[in-house]
Protein backbone atom coordinates (compact mmCIF):
# COMPACT_ATOMS: atom_id res chain seq x y z
CA UNK A 1 0.00 0.00 0.00
CA UNK A 2 3.12 1.93 0.52
CA UNK A 3 3.64 2.48 -3.35
CA UNK A 4 0.29 3.41 -4.17
CA UNK A 5 0.61 6.23 -2.00
CA UNK A 6 3.87 7.36 -2.98
CA UNK A 7 2.14 6.88 -6.49
CA UNK A 8 -0.38 9.37 -5.52
CA UNK A 9 1.87 11.76 -4.06
CA UNK A 10 3.17 11.56 -6.65
CA UNK A 11 0.83 12.40 -9.45
CA UNK A 12 -2.27 14.55 -8.74
CA UNK A 13 -3.74 11.95 -11.39
CA UNK A 14 -3.47 8.77 -8.95
CA UNK A 15 -5.87 8.09 -6.28
CA UNK A 16 -4.92 5.45 -3.90
CA UNK A 17 -7.33 3.80 -1.01
CA UNK A 18 -6.32 1.42 1.04
CA UNK A 19 -9.18 -0.92 2.18
CA UNK A 20 -9.78 -2.85 5.52
CA UNK A 21 -10.46 -6.26 3.73
CA UNK A 22 -11.98 -7.57 6.22
CA UNK A 23 -14.23 -4.36 7.74
CA UNK A 24 -15.83 -4.33 4.09
CA UNK A 25 -16.47 -8.11 3.14
CA UNK A 26 -19.09 -7.34 0.37
CA UNK A 27 -16.34 -4.94 -1.69
CA UNK A 28 -13.93 -8.02 -1.16
CA UNK A 29 -16.08 -10.41 -2.53
CA UNK A 30 -17.00 -7.99 -5.28
CA UNK A 31 -13.45 -7.30 -6.50
CA UNK A 32 -12.78 -11.38 -5.49
CA UNK A 33 -10.06 -10.62 -2.96
CA UNK A 34 -8.89 -14.03 -1.49
CA UNK A 35 -5.51 -13.13 -0.44
CA UNK A 36 -3.49 -9.67 0.40
CA UNK A 37 -2.13 -7.42 -0.84
CA UNK A 38 -5.06 -7.45 -3.47
CA UNK A 39 -4.59 -4.23 -5.80
CA UNK A 40 -7.77 -3.54 -8.01
CA UNK A 41 -6.90 -0.47 -10.77
CA UNK A 42 -9.51 1.51 -11.88
CA UNK A 43 -12.05 -0.99 -10.53
CA UNK A 44 -11.20 -3.45 -13.27
CA UNK A 45 -8.07 -5.29 -13.42
CA UNK A 46 -6.41 -6.64 -10.40
CA UNK A 47 -3.26 -8.37 -9.24
CA UNK A 48 -1.93 -10.13 -6.15
CA UNK A 49 1.33 -9.50 -4.04
CA UNK A 50 3.69 -7.15 -3.30
CA UNK A 51 5.76 -6.28 -6.48
CA UNK A 52 8.81 -3.67 -7.01
CA UNK A 53 8.73 -0.63 -7.55
CA UNK A 54 9.26 -1.01 -11.24
CA UNK A 55 6.59 -3.74 -11.75
CA UNK A 56 3.71 -1.82 -9.61
CA UNK A 57 4.23 1.13 -11.54
CA UNK A 58 4.03 -1.03 -14.84
CA UNK A 59 1.19 -3.06 -13.63
CA UNK A 60 -1.00 0.23 -13.00
CA UNK A 61 -0.42 1.86 -15.89
CA UNK A 62 -1.42 -1.14 -18.10
CA UNK A 63 -4.26 -1.23 -15.61
CA UNK A 64 -4.93 2.34 -16.73
CA UNK A 65 -4.78 1.18 -20.34
CA UNK A 66 -1.38 2.35 -21.18
CA UNK A 67 1.59 0.11 -22.52
CA UNK A 68 4.54 0.15 -21.20
CA UNK A 69 7.63 0.52 -23.44
CA UNK A 70 10.00 -2.56 -24.33
CA UNK A 71 12.83 -1.34 -22.26
CA UNK A 72 16.19 -3.55 -23.19
CA UNK A 73 17.14 -6.01 -20.98
CA UNK A 74 14.39 -5.22 -18.56
CA UNK A 75 11.70 -7.83 -17.21
CA UNK A 76 7.93 -7.39 -17.59
CA UNK A 77 5.91 -7.58 -14.21
CA UNK A 78 5.37 -11.07 -12.97
CA UNK A 79 2.21 -11.04 -11.76
CA UNK A 80 -0.28 -10.44 -15.09
CA UNK A 81 -3.34 -8.54 -14.88
CA UNK A 82 -6.83 -10.33 -14.53
CA UNK A 83 -9.95 -8.21 -14.92
CA UNK B 1 -12.16 1.61 23.29
CA UNK B 2 -8.40 3.34 23.90
CA UNK B 3 -7.28 2.75 20.09
CA UNK B 4 -3.25 3.61 20.81
CA UNK B 5 -1.47 2.66 23.88
CA UNK B 6 -0.33 5.62 25.71
CA UNK B 7 3.39 4.96 25.09
CA UNK B 8 2.72 4.89 21.24
CA UNK B 9 1.43 8.58 21.60
CA UNK B 10 4.22 9.35 23.14
CA UNK B 11 6.51 7.81 20.58
CA UNK B 12 4.18 9.26 17.49
CA UNK B 13 4.63 12.89 19.18
CA UNK B 14 8.38 12.49 19.56
CA UNK B 15 8.64 11.27 15.94
CA UNK B 16 6.51 13.48 14.60
CA UNK B 17 8.94 16.68 16.26
CA UNK B 18 11.64 15.23 13.96
CA UNK B 19 9.78 13.88 10.58
CA UNK B 20 7.10 16.43 9.67
CA UNK B 21 8.15 19.39 7.87
CA UNK B 22 5.25 20.92 6.49
CA UNK B 23 1.53 20.84 6.83
CA UNK B 24 -0.76 17.94 6.69
CA UNK B 25 -4.78 17.84 6.19
CA UNK B 26 -6.98 15.02 6.89
CA UNK B 27 -10.57 14.82 6.76
CA UNK B 28 -12.52 11.59 8.63
CA UNK B 29 -15.56 10.93 6.74
CA UNK B 30 -17.58 9.37 9.66
CA UNK B 31 -21.39 8.72 10.57
CA UNK B 32 -22.58 8.65 14.05
CA UNK B 33 -21.11 5.12 15.42
CA UNK B 34 -23.22 1.99 16.69
CA UNK B 35 -20.36 0.76 18.91
CA UNK B 36 -19.98 -3.16 18.30
CA UNK B 37 -24.07 -4.07 17.34
CA UNK B 38 -23.84 -5.38 13.56
CA UNK B 39 -26.93 -3.64 11.95
CA UNK B 40 -28.15 -4.07 8.76
CA UNK B 41 -25.97 -2.92 6.00
CA UNK B 42 -25.92 1.19 5.49
CA UNK B 43 -26.46 1.82 9.38
CA UNK B 44 -24.51 2.85 11.46
CA UNK B 45 -20.60 2.42 11.84
CA UNK B 46 -18.84 0.19 13.91
CA UNK B 47 -15.50 1.51 13.98
CA UNK B 48 -15.97 5.22 13.11
CA UNK B 49 -15.99 6.51 16.89
CA UNK B 50 -12.14 4.15 16.50
CA UNK B 51 -11.71 5.89 13.48
CA UNK B 52 -12.22 9.44 15.06
CA UNK B 53 -10.05 8.56 18.07
CA UNK B 54 -7.46 7.78 15.64
CA UNK B 55 -7.15 10.36 13.59
CA UNK B 56 -7.82 12.49 16.49
CA UNK B 57 -4.76 10.75 17.93
CA UNK B 58 -2.62 11.72 15.04
CA UNK B 59 -3.88 15.66 14.86
CA UNK B 60 -2.68 16.32 18.66
CA UNK B 61 0.43 14.22 18.20
CA UNK B 62 1.25 17.62 16.10
CA UNK B 63 -1.46 20.06 16.41
CA UNK B 64 0.98 23.12 14.99
CA UNK B 65 1.32 20.69 11.44
CA UNK B 66 -1.80 18.61 11.57
CA UNK B 67 -5.23 19.80 10.77
CA UNK B 68 -7.74 17.60 10.63
CA UNK B 69 -11.60 18.08 9.39
CA UNK B 70 -14.46 15.47 10.49
CA UNK B 71 -16.82 15.32 7.80
CA UNK B 72 -20.32 13.33 9.21
CA UNK B 73 -21.61 11.89 5.86
CA UNK B 74 -24.87 11.26 7.08
CA UNK B 75 -25.62 15.19 7.42
CA UNK B 76 -23.62 15.88 4.24
CA UNK B 77 -23.99 13.34 1.87
CA UNK B 78 -23.01 15.68 -0.84
CA UNK B 79 -19.35 15.99 0.37
CA UNK B 80 -18.53 12.31 0.16
CA UNK B 81 -19.83 12.53 -3.41
CA UNK B 82 -17.30 15.15 -4.75
CA UNK B 83 -15.05 13.92 -2.74
CA UNK B 84 -15.48 10.35 -4.53
CA UNK B 85 -15.50 8.38 -1.04
CA UNK B 86 -17.32 5.60 -0.86
CA UNK B 87 -17.96 4.44 2.53
CA UNK B 88 -16.75 5.30 6.29
CA UNK B 89 -14.73 5.28 7.88
CA UNK B 90 -12.50 6.82 5.64
CA UNK B 91 -8.98 9.12 6.47
CA UNK B 92 -7.75 10.81 3.44
CA UNK B 93 -4.60 12.96 3.89
CA UNK B 94 -3.93 15.79 1.53
CA UNK B 95 -1.57 18.89 2.07
CA UNK B 96 -2.63 22.69 2.19
CA UNK B 97 -6.98 21.80 2.62
CA UNK B 98 -6.95 19.94 -0.27
CA UNK B 99 -9.16 17.21 -0.34
CA UNK B 100 -6.57 13.75 -0.06
CA UNK B 101 -5.68 11.65 -2.78
CA UNK B 102 -4.43 9.29 0.01
CA UNK B 103 -6.71 7.47 1.64
CA UNK B 104 -7.37 4.79 4.07
CA UNK B 105 -11.13 2.99 3.89
CA UNK B 106 -11.81 1.24 7.69
CA UNK B 107 -10.20 1.49 10.57
CA UNK B 108 -6.13 0.82 10.00
CA UNK B 109 -4.88 -1.31 12.58
CA UNK B 110 -2.07 -3.92 12.84
CA UNK B 111 0.11 -3.76 9.95
CA UNK B 112 -2.31 -0.61 8.33
CA UNK B 113 -1.43 1.53 11.13
CA UNK B 114 2.65 2.10 9.98
CA UNK B 115 1.33 2.76 6.42
CA UNK B 116 -0.81 5.43 7.60
CA UNK B 117 2.15 7.15 9.24
CA UNK B 118 4.54 6.61 6.38
CA UNK B 119 2.19 8.46 4.87
CA UNK B 120 1.31 11.49 6.77
CA UNK B 121 4.95 11.71 6.90
CA UNK B 122 5.21 11.50 3.27
CA UNK B 123 2.38 14.20 2.20
CA UNK B 124 4.23 16.46 5.14
CA UNK B 125 7.50 15.85 3.74
CA UNK B 126 6.42 16.05 -0.26
CA UNK B 127 8.49 13.06 -0.47
CA UNK B 128 7.47 10.15 -2.75
CA UNK B 129 11.20 8.80 -3.31
CA UNK B 130 10.21 7.30 -6.52
CA UNK B 131 12.84 6.48 -8.93
CA UNK B 132 13.49 8.58 -12.10
CA UNK B 133 11.89 5.58 -14.47
CA UNK B 134 8.88 5.33 -12.55
CA UNK B 135 8.07 9.23 -12.54
CA UNK B 136 8.40 9.41 -15.83
CA UNK B 137 5.86 6.49 -16.92
CA UNK B 138 3.39 8.17 -14.33
CA UNK B 139 3.59 11.17 -16.57
CA UNK B 140 1.64 9.45 -19.08
CA UNK B 141 -0.93 9.29 -16.67
CA UNK B 142 -3.58 11.78 -18.16
CA UNK B 143 -6.88 10.40 -16.71
CA UNK B 144 -7.78 9.79 -13.44
CA UNK B 145 -6.68 6.14 -11.77
CA UNK B 146 -8.22 4.77 -8.73
CA UNK B 147 -6.05 2.39 -6.72
CA UNK B 148 -6.91 0.05 -4.38
CA UNK B 149 -5.10 -1.81 -2.45
CA UNK B 150 -7.07 -4.23 -0.19
CA UNK B 151 -5.43 -5.36 2.44
CA UNK B 152 -6.14 -7.06 6.48
CA UNK B 153 -4.67 -5.82 9.91
CA UNK B 154 -2.40 -9.39 10.53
Amino acid sequence: MSLANRMALASPQVRAVCIEANEFPRLSAQFGVRGVPHTVINRDGAFVGALPEGEFVAAVLEGAGIPMEEQPGAAGPSTELSS
Amino acid sequence: MTVIPEHVRAQLKARFELRLTGPVHLTLYTRPGSSRLILPAGIGCATCDDARQMAELLRDAAPEQVTLEVVDTSRDPGRAEVDQVNDVPTIALGANGEPGRIRFQGLPTGTEFPALIDALERVSRAEHDLNAASLAELAKLSQPTEVMVFATPT
